[in-house]
């Protein structure tokens, strides 16, 4: 059952075409990733989705719904989640603070409400804290909960932005080069909370990786992109071997 | 050394950390409720002052220490504030509704600020806020018919709770009530939702979009909070002041305000009363200071700001944190004492980063 | 000839506007730093001058020369002690910094040389140069070709030396720049130098047209105004904005009603942040994510 779907999306900046007559479509469940050489458009794909870049052309469909022309905000309320390639987070908070905001979707109260301060916001935020606390304990940052994220290594930097994505309890997770600048210790454990972030949370991912170690362990399906064109989608033993995919990493 | 077991979540969201905190504040309190009955009539002037100069001080620190928007030009709130008050009391509005009146309306031009400048950031934004209060300056001096334009404007007596405000004492009281009151509202904004997006904002646009975050509802609220409690401050300053004209509320004012944010210790709301205090004080440390100097120094033109000017300069050298960073030093020295480490608090070396892409 | 009158008066006024805003980038080119005192600087370089000329009785052009050493020095001084603390903070502490500062050096000026407004003895002041029916003050002429004088030179400073590419570096990434090699604090000192010369050159051309006092300095504010239209990184664009403001606040003054002509710098400013925040000539980037 098809949750997302791209169709024949295309956006240039200036003359570069940066992703040309791209579709692809990812079913509900499970974990779909995008490769190809540095500058393929994998992740204005992802800018593309999460509406930072409006497209040229084409159509974008989640569960159904056109989302080409959602505002920013409304991309997060349909329950798109999105991680960045250099980890944006809120520097001057706490790691806490920032899973907090990650459940910003989920308020339910209003400014008047909050500024009294009436027992339903009590209760809100008892309930953001408790998510923000599971998520905690998925991905073992206890250590670091009440860190500024001002002085953290960069590897957990990377979890905490997983985390505070997993906090918006999403639907669909796009992940941005999730393994870059981990180690290899590292980027196992990331692959075993992929796996328990799809099969135990349910969450559909969508992923630009260049670990091909990874991709194949922990994607069911992989899309090959090249200068903004797509190559060809399949299962990742089919892509790591189809010639045009080859060609684009090795040359002739 | 305080060690703080923390057993439920509602710990971390309440207001006060310990008892030992309730237990000082609660002294606090007693204290300034009960200062009326020791000091003389002066005292309480300056005391109302200093609270009139916090609840102002609350608005703009929602702005810049929480939104991390700029304001240079926050004096002119104050001023709409206050315009806004005295025009209404000639109205005829009892007290407590044009003091809502007031700060609503200055709320309101907030967030309409806020509109044109969405899209503005750093000093762009402290530029056109600088602008803004210059025109506001110059309405407030040709719209002569509603704030008396350079011959000013008085403001009407009104009483409250049927205790005239003409007395030190009921204003005392009056500023006290209205700050107990802004400091709560501010605290519950920090700790809910709103406080945290705005937060956000501040330190990410991008991923605070992504997050749900509405950027330009978040950035017209921070507007409309900080103009609100600013002008609710004008409102009483209105009534501190007596008599309105334009230039109380010049460019100095404004700096002062930030000043005051800056040196109280930015981020924080124990910053702003700090601040707050420091500001009172200051015109009269500096007329105590000025009778112990040779007259050569204490006529110098512009003395009062340059101290101003140098205080700020020293205090972003060599105490960024401000006054209540500072204080927490302090604390935390005596209470760990004696395995303090000054390397705790230790800057790191930074290296210019731009800020031109955003 | 009321319209050409206006067109000489906004230009040299633009072009003292615009010199100020000329301090103003450089040092924001440089450092990415806002020097809110720009304007005090100017002042204090016309009292100093002042002090040579006036009160020692140096001739005129030694004299300002004298002044232009000085206000070099002072800059590097203040750079020194106030701005290089400060490196790394982020920019609107050094904004708040800066306006300190402003404030201190009114105080200063006005210890030293007292509040009263003074006058320039300069050897063309007050001579007028006659067109037909127009009448041309020389400080006017002298303030646009001294203007004109110090942009060719800047020009070919930054033409013909690798100071210019240094500068954004080291306002790029500094710790970059110091690995390749770029002394970083002498250019942020040489840089304040010269921005307190340009100032200088400012307050020297414009005393004889506005008398000298501590308050001379809140132009600096409208300069800000043409800092921006022109483009916060644009040095030819600080002029250009400086003219343009220079210009709009005459015409205002003509054609609107009075007290909007004060007001003109400020409504730019915003017609500008509102429309188009990168200037005149600056272009902005923006950040990939």
């Amino acid at each position: 059952m098809s949750l997302f779907q791209a169709e024949h999306i295309a956006v240039s900046f200036g003359g570069v075409k940066a992703v040309q007559d791209v579709s692809f479509t990812v079913h509900s469940g499970e974990v779909f990733s995008i490769v190809g050489p540095n500058g393929a458009g994998k992740t204005t794909i992802f800018n593309l989705i999460s509406r930072i870049h409006d497209v040229d052309a084409g159509r974008l469909l989640f569960d159904g719904d056109d989302i080409t022309r959602l505002p920013r905000h409304g991309v997060a309320e349909r329950g798109i989640a999105r991680t960045f390639q250099n980890t944006e987070l809120f520097d001057g908070e706490t790691v806490l603070n920032n899973l907090l905001i990650g459940c910003h979707v989920h308020r339910r109260t209003g400014l008047l409400a909050e500024l009294a301060f009436l027992p339903s916001v009590r209760r809100q935020e008892l309930g953001f804290r408790r998510t923000a606390e599971e998520v905690i304990d998925l991905l073992k940052l206890q250590h670091y909960r009440d860190h500024l994220i001002a002085g953290l290594p960069y590897g957990v930097r990377k979890l905490v932005e997983v985390a505070r994505a997993l906090c918006m309890r999403p639907r669909l997770l796009l992940l941005d080069e999730p393994s870059s600048g981990l180690n290899p210790e590292e980027t196992e454990d990331l692959g075993f909370w992929l796996d328990d972030i799809n099969a135990e949370l349910g969450i559909t991912v969508i992923m630009v990786e260049h670990d091909m170690g990874l991709v194949s362990r922990a994607s069911h399906r992989v899309m090959a992109l090249a200068d903004g064109a797509l190559l060809t989608i399949g299962t990742p033993a089919e892509v790591q071997r189809h010639p045009d995919v080859l060609r684009a990493y090795l040359g002739d | 050394m305080r060690f703080i077991r923390k057993t439920r979540y509602a710990q971390d969201i309440a207001l006060f950390r310990h008892n030992g905190q309730r237990f000082w504040y609660a002294l606090l309190g007693v204290l300034v409720v009960a200062a009326p009955l020791a000091l003389d009539d002066f005292y309480l002037g300056e005391m109302a002052q200093v609270y009139i100069y916090a609840i102002a001080g609350i608005g703009l620190m929602i702005l810049v220490g929480y939104t991390g928007l700029v304001s240079l030009g926050h004096a002119a709130f104050l001023a709409i504030g206050a315009y806004a008050q005295a025009w209404l009391l000639t109205r005829g509005w009892p007290f407590p509704l044009a003091l809502g009146g007031a700060a609503l309306l200055t709320a309101a031009t907030g967030a309409a600020v806020a509109l044109p400048v969405m899209r503005m950031t750093g000093i762009y934004l402290a530029v056109a806020t600088l602008a803004f209060a210059v025109i506001v300056e110059q309405v407030i001096v040709h719209w002569a018919s509603v704030t008396g334009g350079f011959s000013g404007m008085l403001v009407p007596g009104a009483d409250f709770a049927g205790m005239d405000l003409a007395s030190p004492r009921a204003f005392y009281w009056l500023c006290l009530g209205v700050l107990a009151a802004a400091l709560l509202l501010a605290a519950n904004l920090l700790r809910s939702p709103s406080g945290r997006a705005l937060v956000a904002v501040r330190d990410s646009e991008v991923s605070a979009a992504s997050m749900g975050i509405h950027l330009i509802r978040t950035k017209t609220l921070a507007f409309g909070l900080s103009a609100g409690f600013t002008g609710l401050g004008g409102a009483l300053f209105a009534h501190k002041i007596g008599y309105l004209a334009p230039d109380a509320f010049t460019l100095q004012l404004s700096i002062m305000l930030l000043l005051m944010v800056v040196v109280g210790g930015l981020g924080s709301l124990h910053g702003v009363v700090f601040g707050a205090v420091f500001i009172g004080l200051l015109p009269q440390g500096l007329a105590l200071l000025r009778d112990t100097v040779p007259p050569a120094v204490a006529q110098i033109p512009g003395l009062e700001p340059g101290v101003f000017g140098a205080i700020l300069v020293l205090v972003l050298i060599y105490e960024p944190q401000g006054m209540y960073g500072r204080w927490c030093k302090i604390r935390a020295y005596f209470s760990e004492f004696p395995l303090y480490r000054r390397a705790t608090y230790k800057r790191q070396k930074r290296y210019l980063r731009t800020e031109r892409l955003q | 000839m009321d319209v050409l009158q206006l067109l000489i008066s906004g230009i040299s006024q633009g072009c003292v506007y615009g010199l100020i805003a000329l301090g103003f980038v450089l040092i924001y080119k440089a450092t990415e730093m806002v020097n809110f005192a720009q304007g005090e600087m100017m002042m204090l370089g016309a009292f100093v001058a002042i002090t040579f000329i006036n009160v020692l009785g140096w001739p005129f052009l030694p004299g300002v020369l004298a002044a232009l050493a000085v206000m070099a020095v002072v800059g590097m001084v203040l750079e020194r002690l106030l701005l290089r603390p400060m490196i790394g903070e982020p920019h609107f502490a050094v904004l708040m910094l800066t306006i300190g500062l402003g404030f201190i050096l009114r105080a200063v000026a006005g210890a030293i040389w007292g509040g009263s407004p003074r006058a320039l003895d300069s050897p063309y002041a007050g001579k007028v140069w006659q067109f037909g029916e127009l009448v041309v003050g020389a400080e006017s002429v002298f303030i646009v070709a001294g203007t004109a004088l110090l942009c060719l030179g800047l020009y070919l400073f930054f033409r013909f030396s690798r100071l210019g590419i240094a500068m954004q570096a080291a306002s790029q990434n500094q710790l970059a720049a110091y690995y390749v090699g770029i002394p970083v604090k002498r250019i942020y000192a040489l840089v304040w130098a010269l921005s307190a010369v340009i100032a200088t050159c400012a307050g020297v051309l414009t005393a004889p047209v506005s008398l000298v006092d501590p308050l001379m300095g809140l132009i600096g504010i409208k300069a800000f105004a043409a800092a921006i239209v022109g483009g916060f990184g644009s040095l030819p664009g600080a002029i250009i904005g400086g003219l343009v403001v220079g210009l709009a606040e005459q015409f205002a003054g003509l054609y609107l009603p009075p007290g909007f002509a004060d007001m003109s710098a400020y409504v730019i400013l915003l017609v500008m942040l509102v429309v188009r925040p990168q200037g005149l000539f600056a272009s902005m980037q923006h950040k990939k994510v």
